[in-house]
């Protein structure tokens, strides 16, 4: 059997709107091996993007238990959590994210500087990246003068940059034309055919084909798996 | 690490100049404000202490008991240093008595120079530590001898060797130059001292011997002390000399001498009732403040636009968070932002600062230059860079640092509260510090307006003074004066004492006058003048009538001032007479109405006008003729050619005396520019503040503004809408200051006697010039917010 990355148990996030308590997520049980590539479905608001935010660490459920790696997430401190994710996780973002005034390049390189890798390594590393992608021509280019498609190309790869065991994308293609989705979404599948673990939050049933599991959310509850 | 965050800085800085133009522009005028400020305080902090005995020199002072009160004298006999040398010797290493420096005429070959300088006793030479460049220290000594400075040498004697070259002082006293010093440094009480002559030769000249006694403090008498820490012991031995040496004294005065540390002339010179109450100081305080505030403001504002621009800025710090950042190496990153900018104001400032120098100086009579060699200098300017990095970036780099991931990326609104209501204090605080200066400008500028609308009581215009300086046109009064009215420029000619300008002898003590209080010790200002001088100033009887000669006996008559009269409780005092000790009894002709004889911020002082000829007159007064072209021009060639026949050896003076009342505003006036300019910079800086503020806010509610304008808003509400807040904070800043402002005015204004009431329209005033400039800064960018398409502000979204 493969090793399980991740596994929540009776998940739940409630947050306080006002005075209601309006619930989020509401008891989620979800196990995640390594080597899968799953698309969570659901209309907005099901708490899609919220469940990949919690499971990226950057949010936090407010209860039920949540363990990565085998380690219980849900009693760490901020600081640890974010030693966790910056070490295992790569985020993939719906509007891309690039940070503008930064180059191709520098853009890519980011996380490896917040990793402290020497700077002779992420050279190499880079470039690496650089070639495999086919882009070295563009390296020099700010995110402004790429296409959507290009800029997202630019997100994977810093994303990919860290060897991260989990590849979170929230809507990948969202902000795309259906040319570009495909040729994203092929790629997902290729990583994920050497081995990368995959979870993305969609709304196109195009896109979840993709996935070897689908997993439907309706109002804060996973329906189907 | 560092260099990526120094790269991502100047990339953000290209990406958003007028941002960065705002925030650097700020930053930079106030650095140049502060700079400016420290230069001068540094200045006057420093003053004397060029010199090499600095710690050990003091003046000795005394004061006296009038009354009730205690005055304070520099001045001292000539009696007393040879005292202090033979019977205090163990407690100075030097003393050395100094006659008051003033101008004289120097004359070689012929050529005539007005040079500053003393005539001092020898030690003066060796307290200064002059370092001499040809000839000797010690030529003092003898009494034939003079030390000139190196500057006066080149300009009396240019490429010839001055050494041995004799000189005339006032066409009375011969020396041959024995020495040539160093000039002294700028920026101390000697500076101006161009040439030290034997002090023993004013006295024989003079014949001081047989006139003068201790009752004479005519000159100053400087200590240095082997050791500074003598100075409390050295003071005490010395106090009771007077008691013991001036045997007519007058017992009441209990004559109490003291020593004042050099280190204290320049700041602390104002004595009240024998205790130090400061002086200078108070203005390098309050400018040393000023400074303060204005460097606040700056950073204030650079804390405002920075947190405002956080919105930019909040996707970066998501997605930096995402990418494994953690909070300490972003705070890092903003912090190194920051102080990129900040080195960069820093440095425009100081090339701002050398530019602006030579005009700085020219309005505070300094000659300050930037010590760029000195370490010290270097120290100060990273500590003002330091405090302003740590002031103005620290709290915005937390603030962004501290958003969360989640919701930025969202695009969420990144306004919480406390940022908001932060930045609406701290503008409050801006602008309550600009009102303040504001307040202050228009208080210094209204009280000197006020004192020179104060009535003078005599007509100032046309009056020329040109001093009497030898006895032989003391002796031809009367014939300079008709030589001079034959001149149809000239109208009218008298002389007196003292120019009505500069009314400054008092005379005190024996004076008694029918039901005279018998404790009353009276003192008044005596302005002795030849027959006319009334007229010819125009003055006003208010009873009683001028001196004339039609009455021989009016050499023994007074005419007094309003305050005189109040002064000696008389009723009706016309025909009044009153002894004045051994010269008389002087009958009371006539009431003069108050006239500014001294400072116009002055009270008036109870004067006695006496009919006088011959001896103590100074001054020959002219009045020019009015009505007729180029009479200025007219009179004064008439004037130097009658003073130059009766006193050849002299360069023809005069002074205006409407010119001279004019000056004795220019140290107010000196303040109410330096005020008023940094008033401006602090209320310049905070519209830059508040420019930058409201172009975010029009930014953030472009939808909202949008929404409003389909829905039928007019630019009018709109520009109401945007505007409105800024103007709450205004005001709320208004109610701050103005109390603030009242109190600081009126604790300015109490050091004048003559002052204005502070009105309420000083209060509206301020607030009007506040609140206008703020709404013409707000309402430029909610104008331009309120006139743009809707359509494409909601297109945006």
């Amino acid at each position: 059997m493969a090793n399980i990355i991740l596994s929540l148990h009776e998940a739940s996030r409630t947050v306080n709107s006002g005075s209601n308590k309006v619930t989020i997520l509401d008891d989620i049980n979800l196990q995640v091996e390594e080597g899968e590539f799953i698309s969570l479905m659901g209309p907005s608001g099901s708490g899609k993007s919220t469940l990949l935010n919690c499971i990226g660490m950057l949010d936090a459920f407010t209860d039920g238990e949540y363990a990565f790696l085998g380690q219980s997430v849900h009693r760490m401190k901020e600081k640890d959590r974010s030693k966790l994710y910056k070490e295992y996780i790569g985020f993939v973002f719906q509007a891309y994210h690039l940070i503008d005034e930064l180059k191709v390049y520098e853009n890519i390189e980011t996380p490896l500087l917040y990793k402290g890798v020497k700077a002779s390594e992420r050279k190499a590393m880079v470039a690496d990246m650089l070639d495999r992608f086919g882009v070295v021509g563009k390296k020099d280019l700010f995110p402004q003068q790429l296409s959507g498609g290009q800029q997202q190309l630019v997100g994977i790869m810093r994303a990919l940059i860290g060897s991260p065991k989990l590849i979170l994308a929230d809507e990948p293609t969202g902000n795309l034309n259906s040319k570009q989705s495909t040729e994203i979404m092929e790629l997902f599948a290729e990583l994920n055919k050497e081995g990368a673990t995959i979870i993305q939050a969609t709304h196109s049933e195009n896109n979840a084909a993709y996935g070897s599991r689908i997993v439907n959310l309706l109002d804060g509850k996973i329906v189907s798996q | 690490m560092i260099f990526t965050h120094f790269k991502i800085g100047f990339r953000n800085i290209i990406k958003n100049k007028a941002f960065f133009s705002l925030n650097a522009g700020g930053l930079t005028i106030g650095f140049t404000a502060v700079l400016l400020i420290s230069l001068w305080v540094y200045s006057e902090l420093s003053y004397n202490s060029s010199l090499t005995n600095y710690n050990n020199i003091a003046a000795v002072m005394q004061h006296q008991n009038w009354g009730d009160e205690v005055r304070t004298y520099t001045g001292q006999p000539m009696q007393l240093a040879p005292v202090l040398r033979e019977e205090y010797g163990n407690h100075f290493k030097h003393v050395a008595t100094s006659a008051r420096a003033r101008e004289y005429n120097v004359k070689y070959n012929n050529e005539m120079l007005r040079v500053e300088g003393r005539f001092a006793e020898p030690d003066l030479a060796h307290m200064l530590d002059l370092k001499i460049l040809a000839g000797s220290r010690d030529a003092l000594q003898d009494i034939t001898s003079v030390l000139i400075s190196e500057s006066t040498a080149k300009n009396i004697f240019g490429v010839e060797d001055p050494m041995g070259k004799v000189i005339t002082i006032n066409n009375n006293m011969e020396v041959k130059v024995a020495g040539i010093y160093e000039d002294l440094r700028n920026n101390t009480s000697f500076t101006d001292l161009n040439f030290i002559a034997p002090f023993e030769l004013l006295k024989k000249t003079n014949d001081y011997d047989s006139r003068l006694g201790w009752g004479n403090y005519w000159f100053q008498v400087y200590v240095q002390l082997n050791d500074k820490n003598a100075l409390e012991n050295a003071a005490m031995a010395i106090k009771g000399i007077f008691t013991e040496k001036y045997t007519e004294r007058n017992k009441e005065r209990n004559y109490r001498l003291f020593l004042f540390p050099m280190s204290k002339w320049h700041l602390y010179s104002d004595f009240e009732n024998g205790v130090s109450v400061g002086g200078r100081i108070t203005y390098v305080k309050t400018f040393g403040i000023i400074g303060l505030f204005i460097l606040l403001l700056a950073c204030i504002n650079y804390m405002n636009l920075s947190t405002a621009h956080a919105l930019k800025r909040g996707k970066e710090v998501g997605v930096r968070k995402t990418l494994g950042s953690s909070k300490r190496q972003l705070v890092f990153q903003f912090f190194t932002e920051s102080f990129l900018i900040i080195l960069f104001a820093f440095g425009v400032a100081l090339i701002l600062t050398t530019v602006l120098l030579p005009a700085f100086n020219t309005l505070t009579l300094k000659e300050v230059a930037i010590p760029f060699a000195s370490p010290l200098f270097w120290l100060i300017c990273l500590v003002l860079i330091g405090i302003t990095a740590v002031l103005s970036s620290l709290y915005p780099s937390f603030y962004l640092s501290a958003f969360k991931p989640v919701k930025v990326l969202k695009g969420l609104k990144t306004n919480n509260k406390t940022a908001v209501s932060l930045r609406k204090g701290l503008i409050v605080l801006q602008f309550a510090i600009s009102s303040i200066l504001i307040i202050g400008t228009i208080t210094v500028v209204g009280q000197i307006n006020h004192a020179k609308n104060r009535p003078l009581g005599f007509d100032k215009d046309l009056l020329v003074s040109v001093p009497i300086r030898t006895d032989k046109v003391l002796q031809s009064i009367d014939a300079i004066k008709n030589e001079l009215l034959t001149s149809k420029y000239i109208a009218q000619v008298t002389a007196s004492d003292v120019r009505i300008t500069s009314t400054y002898t008092t005379n005190g003590g024996d004076f008694d006058w029918r039901n005279k209080d018998p404790k009353m010790e009276p003192e008044f200002y005596t302005i002795r003048a030849t027959e006319g001088f009334g007229k010819m100033i125009d003055w006003n009887i208010l009873e009683g009538r001028d001196f004339s000669a039609k009455f021989p006996s009016d050499s023994l008559a007074f005419l007094v001032n309003e305050t005189a009269v109040d002064y000696m409780s008389l009723e009706n005092p016309v025909g009044e007479y009153v002894r004045w000790g051994d010269n008389g009894t002087y009958k009371i002709i006539g009431v003069v109405e108050n006239m500014v004889t001294r400072s116009p911020f002055d009270p008036d002082v109870p004067s006695l006008y006496i009919l006088h000829k011959g001896r103590f007159l100074n001054w020959v007064n002219i009045k020019i003729a009015s009505g007729n072209t180029n009479v200025v021009e007219g009179a004064l060639d008439k004037m130097k050619e009658v003073f130059q026949k009766y006193n050849p050896e002299n360069l023809f003076y005069y002074t205006f005396i409407d010119e001279e009342y004019e000056r004795k505003f220019n140290a107010e006036q000196r303040i109410a520019k330096l005020v008023a300019i940094f008033a401006l910079v602090a209320i310049f800086i905070s519209c830059l503040g508040v420019l930058g503020l409201s172009t975010y806010m029009a930014i953030q509610r472009k939808k909202e503004i949008g929404i409003r304008k389909v829905l039928g808003a007019s630019i009018r509400t709109i520009w109401k809408l945007l505007s409105k807040q800024f103007i709450v904070l205004v005001l709320i800043a208004l109610v701050i200051a103005i109390p603030l402002g009242y109190y600081f005015s009126l604790q300015w204004l109490q050091e004048y006697s003559y002052r204005m009431t502070l009105n309420i329209w000083i209060f509206i005033g301020a607030g009007a010039i506040v609140l206008g400039i703020s709404l013409i800064t707000v309402s430029f960018q909610a104008i331009k917010a309120a006139i743009a398409n809707p359509v494409n502000s909601l297109r945006t979204e």
